[in-house]
């Protein structure tokens, strides 16, 4: 085993740590206690021992009864909150089911998440899921389908006879994913999604008391290939775009916004004690951030909540049994450093979706941390006070806030994205750590070292919903037939006129939800306002 | 230099050209620009075409006189063998390469088109080494 040199990010590693490798101005935060100011050491000062964190597993495929089956089985398997992941080929693009893109490669619906395409679908997919005492995310992590995403949940969830003040769990519509990570074919502009997000905020603030309406999901850009630094420092940027944006407005009390969008997203991988590391500095920088920038000093809103996700990436074709210790390993650093949620990726994520035992797996691995890693649960930021863990936090929050200071040279977060300053820094990142797999510096057990031509253990992957196109057709031509189309075009005429205002587009997006207008009808509004982005991605 | 979803091509007779797709509607583009970047790199000239249909594959494979295809999967096995079949019917030898997350069964199915597949984890040199093999190439 070869030692390295740096932390991936760049950091410098030596054999032993010592009180001189912690900065003195360190001390003070070092010194705080768990659920006190900075933060530094837990958003709560009993942690686990008061709530453990909550077992959040992405999940979804096939038709909407699908999504609700798996939905029941992953709560009654001990998972704490729900995730709906919706298809990508419909959802994410808002296209119905009959639009050409879609009948060009019909066979790959369903296959990324649930085939949602009205208010409608979404009731099916919640049937017999405890919705009014389970913490819920809909799965509106693309921006430009989130408020769709959002609106179908909440109308079906009126439907069940529920009010919006009863309602809990988290937006997403993430930046990361939709403009670096993963862009779709078709996607509004980011200038555009900021202003969907700060209808969002504004709706949430002044609406849903137990709602995240929009959640920054770091995890999507360093699974691109951000380090931990650009993750941090990329992160911190985007909400300084969303609380100025909210600032511009002037419409609501910023204070009450930073609380609600203090529930963001973090990736751990097997850079093990840089990813520990981390989560420390996140809470730190989220607490300086909104003291000396904005003046704010309500502690609610200065406690920042973490929900990781382990490194699809990290996970392996080769030998992926292998994946269950690397997904344990990962898990481990996230409760390390302090989340409170957590999603361990499926063994078989290099394979395909997760299979049901996959999932199961990953959430006996959570349970397995939670009920048997003695000590974990019951001390608060175990690893405080480490010369080596304080020192790596001290240095990634310096270097994360000088990655702020670059990106807002660059013009700030949206225009990064916009002219593909951010994927540049990824796709660099990517090409040295796949020259580093390809020479063996970087090993990878099952891969590059320790291979095995004759593993034993092959994993099939899931295939499941093979029909979700058909199905989608099905409900689409009966959602058509059984409507009041009157209504329904109407209710699309009043939110195409809200989108080209300065009003907040939410409420039209909810009548249009509860007139039983379809997915593609609101793209087609979308698209008609805002134009088309193209993502900056090059070789 | 071509991006994610239009394709920008500068020609030149002396190179291999190779047209890179996604079949499904999934941006996820780190495994296709690192590919196209490690192609670039063994001398191909890379036309990057992003998500695109059966349809426009063929239609790029065609228009830019395409010596390699490389597809990568994120969806069904079934349309990347649809596309395959489009592909084929006009290009009736032109080699094809498929990388993305794959499951053996899919994998094994596609071998049996005559595909070379390159599942997560698979050297860059080995896809470079076979991409030049396919094309007639030392």
């Amino acid at each position: 085993v070869k030692p390295r040199e740096t932390t991936r990010s760049g950091i410098p590693l030596r054999s032993i740590y010592g009180p001189e490798d912690v900065p003195a101005e360190w001390g003070e935060a070092a010194a705080s206690r768990p659920g006190s100011r900075p933060f530094l050491r837990g958003a709560y000062p009993e942690m686990y021992r008061a709530k453990p964190w909550r077992i959040f597993q992405l999940s979804g495929y096939g038709s909407p009864e699908e999504m609700a089956a798996r939905l029941r089985f992953l709560l009654e398997q001990g998972e704490t909150g729900f995730i709906m992941k919706r298809d990508r080929v419909t959802n994410d693009h808002l296209y119905d089911v009959d639009h050409p893109e879609v009948v060009a490669r019909a066979e790959d619906v369903g296959q990324t998440g649930a085939v949602l395409l009205s208010a409608r679908d979404v009731q099916i997919a919640i049937d017999g899921v405890p919705i009014e005492r389970s913490y819920a995310h809909p799965g509106a992590g693309v921006v430009q389908a989130a408020p769709f995403c959002l609106a179908s949940f909440w109308i079906a969830a009126k439907r069940r006879g529920l009010d919006f003040t009863q309602l809990a769990g988290t937006g997403q519509s993430d930046f990361f994913l939709t403009y670096v990570g993963c862009p779709t074919k078709e996607q509004i502009p980011p200038q555009a999604g900021l202003r969907l997000n700060g209808d969002l905020i504004e709706f949430c603030t002044e609406r849903m008391p137990h709602w995240v309406p929009v959640s920054i999901a770091g995890y999507n850009g360093a699974d691109s290939g951000l380090n931990a630094v650009e993750e941090l420092g990329a992160l911190m940027a985007n909400a300084i775009e969303y609380l100025d944006e909210v600032q511009r407005r002037k419409r609501i009390d910023l204070s009450v916004v930073a609380r609600g969008i203090g529930g963001i997203n973090l990736r751990t991988s097997m850079a093990f004690f840089e990813d520990i590391a981390k989560l420390r500095a996140a809470r730190k920088m989220w607490h300086d951030l909104l003291t000396r920038r904005y003046g704010i000093t309500d502690e609610r809103a200065l406690r920042l909540r973490i929900h990781v996700v382990t490194a699809g990436s990290a996970m392996t074709y080769q030998q992926p049994i292998n994946n269950i210790v690397r997904g344990t390993l990962m898990g481990l650093v996230a409760a390390l450093g302090g989340t409170q949620s957590l999603g361990i990726s499926g063994y078989d994520e290099a394979i395909s979706i997760p299979s049901d035992h996959a999932h199961q797996m990953s959430i006996r691995t959570q349970q397995i941390l939670q009920h048997e890693c003695e000590g974990l649960m019951e001390v608060a930021d175990p690893l405080g006070g480490s010369y080596f863990v304080e020192s790596l936090t001290s240095s990634l929050e310096d270097r994360a806030w000088e990655f702020v200071d670059e990106i807002q040279a660059e013009g700030g977060f949206v225009t990064a994205i916009d002219k593909g300053w951010l994927h540049q820094r990824a796709a660099a990142n990517t090409d040295r750590e796949f020259a580093e797999i390809e020479s063996g510096e970087r090993e990878i057990v099952g891969v590059n070292c320790f291979t095995d031509d004759s593993y034993p253990y092959e994993v099939d992957g899931f295939a499941g919903g093979g029909d979700a196109w058909e199905q989608g057709m099905a409900r689409l031509q009966k959602l058509r037939a059984e409507r009041h189309e009157r209504a329904c075009g109407d209710a699309l005429v009043a939110l195409e006129r809200t989108l080209r205002g300065d009003g907040n587009m939410v409420p039209s997006m909810l009548d249009a939800l509860d007139a039983d207008c379809s997915i593609g009808e609101v793209g087609t509004v979308l698209r008609e306002v805002y134009g088309d982005w193209r993502a900056p991605v090059t070789i | 230099m071509s991006d994610l979803q239009d394709a920008v091509v500068t020609t030149s007779p002396l190179r291999p050209r190779a047209v890179i797709a996604k079949t499904s509607l999934d941006g996820h583009w780190r495994g296709v620009a690192v590919v196209g970047r490690a192609l670039r790199d063994a001398g191909f000239e890379v036309v990057l075409l992003g998500m695109a249909g059966p349809d426009a594959i063929v239609a790029s494979v065609i228009d830019e006189d395409a010596d390699l295809l490389g597809l990568n999967v994120g969806g069904r096995v079934e349309v990347a063998e649809r596309t395959i079949d489009a592909v084929r019917n006009h290009r009736p030898d032109i080699p094809v390469i498929a990388g993305g997350t794959i499951a053996p069964w899919a994998k094994r199915r596609l071998e049996e088109l005559g595909v070379s597949v390159f599942p997560p984890g698979s050297s860059l040199d080995d896809i470079a080494t076979t991409a030049r093999h396919l094309c007639g190439l030392s």
